[in-house]
């Protein structure tokens, strides 16, 4: 968090925030149990609908609790994170079309590609994905290892300082 | 090159560098529980239909667990505001509040949720005719007991004299969660090839009571005679020298492990002893972590164990219904070895749960002397370390989250 967001009013409004998506954890959870217990769903909606509530509840957490909207640099992480996501989407929905018989994906493909077999592409990109992800880590190391030393503002304490290196 | 440690946010990078490293490390494990949760959603999509238990999971003590993650994960943050703005008491008064609730969440884990199910079992029978009959007679039984219009008086309803129609709806709400044309025929083929299983818990057994009487001391064995009394000794203080030299009974109706111990050490001094079965005694304890092999071994070509009083569930009274050893092909408790589902749960669960365990150490550490001096040493430096521990609470309450689901409802 930036210095301007370091303020006594701006906590207090953070501690609002911190309250209301508690409280929206809470519902979240609620609504799950309540959902389970009255309509009896097939595995395929349980999973959309479970895990829609599941990823809504975890977007408040990461967004407010993780105070992660202020921190806007975290950005190649952030893609790190997200890559990794459709990585493991990615490599579970092949395995799961090629199995052919739980999420019933065959008519969407036979409209889109006129047969039933896994288009070409979808192994690529999920290939692409697996080359991207280490290759994103590998960015963003170097780009780190890269930055020049921290500038006066971020001075290292007295008594820490690195001796100088010629 | 020593890195030096900035409080404020560097310029490059925006965040300070614990809090970029903080962030890297939750990358990573990212990456771990991600490829668990794939694996459980492969195996759950790939199980049989019919395989997979999550029928056997409580919902209600889920959601409470996922109430007071949610709680704890709350406090961990108000706690951090209260040191942004100096006050240490308000801190310390929410952290020891997250402390509590991450303990609670524990306690439940160890105390309730694992433990139940290590103390709960399934039994499949060799014989399909012999699993109707024990389920009559379970099931009938109860039934007939129940008074009309009593609490139990649903469960009369359910039966409606169909045990068969009445095991089904129990199996559905195990392994489908809704009746299907799936489950149906799912259900109709286990009970007719007998695969399905008896669930309960086991409330007492009868165990072989066993003579054991030594035949004869091998001379040449490469114990001397003094050594062997001495081994003797331990087991028979005052007929030792009798028995070495004539042999004859050491215990009368022992127990199983006492006998195996003193064959085992006997065995190694050079004796030959013989264990006969003199009878079967009840067992009323609990037979804490009971696996398969203790049912199945055998003393003189009759097995350890005669028979099993076996209490059902899913009925208002946990009918008890005795079960012959020999009839029994597999029963195991609800422990990993049990099913896939079983192996899976535990692995996930209690990986979580090490990290709700890591969590609570560091919190307590921060809260003891030898953490807060960072505080009165370096404010700003402490309020971080608070921070970045708190991202990390924050993910073990992510992972939760998408668990709850998985676990309880898929």
């Amino acid at each position: 968090m930036s210095d301007s967001h370091d303020s006594s009013d701006f906590i207090k409004h953070l501690v609002n925030l911190f309250r209301i998506v508690g409280g929206v954890l809470v519902v979240g959870t609620v609504i799950t149990v309540l959902i389970d217990i009255n309509f009896p769903l097939s595995l395929a909606w349980a999973a959309v609908i479970g895990l829609s509530i599941a990823l809504v509840k975890a977007s408040f957490v990461v967004a407010i609790f993780m105070h992660y909207k202020w921190d806007k640099k975290l950005i190649w992480i952030t893609w790190t994170m997200v890559l990794t996501f459709f990585f493991f989407a990615g490599m579970m929905g092949l395995i799961l079309w090629s199995e052919g018989n739980i999420p019933k994906l065959d008519s969407a493909l036979a409209i889109s590609t006129g047969t039933n077999e896994i288009p070409t592409i979808w192994i690529v990109l999920a290939s692409m994905l697996g080359v991207v992800l280490p290759a994103a880590f590998t960015v963003l190391t170097v780009k780190l290892l890269n930055q020049p030393a921290p500038v006066e503002a971020a001075a290292p304490k007295a008594g820490r300082t690195a001796p100088k290196k010629s | 090159m020593e890195i030096p440690y900035t409080v404020k946010p560097r310029p490059d990078t925006g965040l300070y560098n614990a809090k970029l490293g903080i962030w890297l490390f939750l990358a990573s494990e990212v990456m771990l529980f991600g490829a668990l949760f794939s694996s459980y959603v492969l195996l759950r999509v790939g199980a049989e239909p019919g395989t997979w238990s999550m029928g056997l999971m409580d919902i209600y003590v889920g959601a409470g667990n996922t109430m007071v993650l949610i709680a704890s994960s709350m406090f961990v943050v108000l706690a951090w505001a209260q040191l942004k703005q100096g006050n240490l008491a308000g801190y310390k008064k929410w952290k020891w509040a997250t402390i509590a609730c991450a303990v609670l969440f524990l306690m439940v884990k160890w105390s309730y949720e694992w433990p139940s199910k290590f103390a709960h079992y399934d039994v499949w029978l060799n014989d399909a005719k012999v699993l109707h009959e024990k389920f009559e007679k379970g099931y009938h039984e109860t039934a007939s007991h129940i008074e009309p219009g009593g609490a139990a008086h649903d469960n009369t309803d359910a039966h409606d004299g169909d045990v068969e129609k009445y095991i089904e709806g129990i199996y559905t709400t195990r392994f489908f969660k809704e009746s299907s044309v799936t489950s149906e025929d799912e259900f109709k083929k286990a009970w007719e090839n007998g695969t399905l299983a008896l669930s309960g818990h086991i409330n007492s057994y009868e165990e072989a009571q066993i003579d054991f009487s030594i035949t004869r001391w091998k001379a040449d064995f490469g114990v001397s005679r003094a050594d062997a009394t001495k081994v003797l000794a331990k087991f028979s203080e005052d007929k030792a020298d009798k028995l070495l030299q004539d042999g004859g009974e050491l215990y009368e109706k022992t127990d199983y492990d006492t006998a195996k111990l003193a064959e085992y050490e006997l065995g190694q001094a050079g004796f030959t002893v013989a264990l006969s079965v003199a009878g079967y005694e009840t067992i009323k304890k609990h037979p804490w972590m009971w696996g398969t092999k203790r049912v199945n071994e055998d003393i003189g070509g009759k097995p350890r164990v005669k028979s099993l009083v076996f209490g059902l569930d899913e009925t208002q009274h946990h009918q008890e219904i005795t079960l012959d050893v020999g009839d029994i092909k597999r029963l195991s408790a609800y422990e990993p070895k049990h099913s896939t589902f079983f192996g899976i749960y535990y692995t996930i669960t209690g990986l979580h749960a090490l990290h709700v365990f890591g969590g609570i150490l560091i919190m307590l550490y921060n809260m003891l002397p030898v953490g807060l001096a960072l505080w009165h040493k370096d404010r700003e430096q402490y309020t971080n370390r608070i921070e970045t521990f708190g991202l990390f609470w924050h993910f073990v309450d992510l992972v939760w989250i998408f668990l709850f689901p998985i676990l309880y409802i898929l």
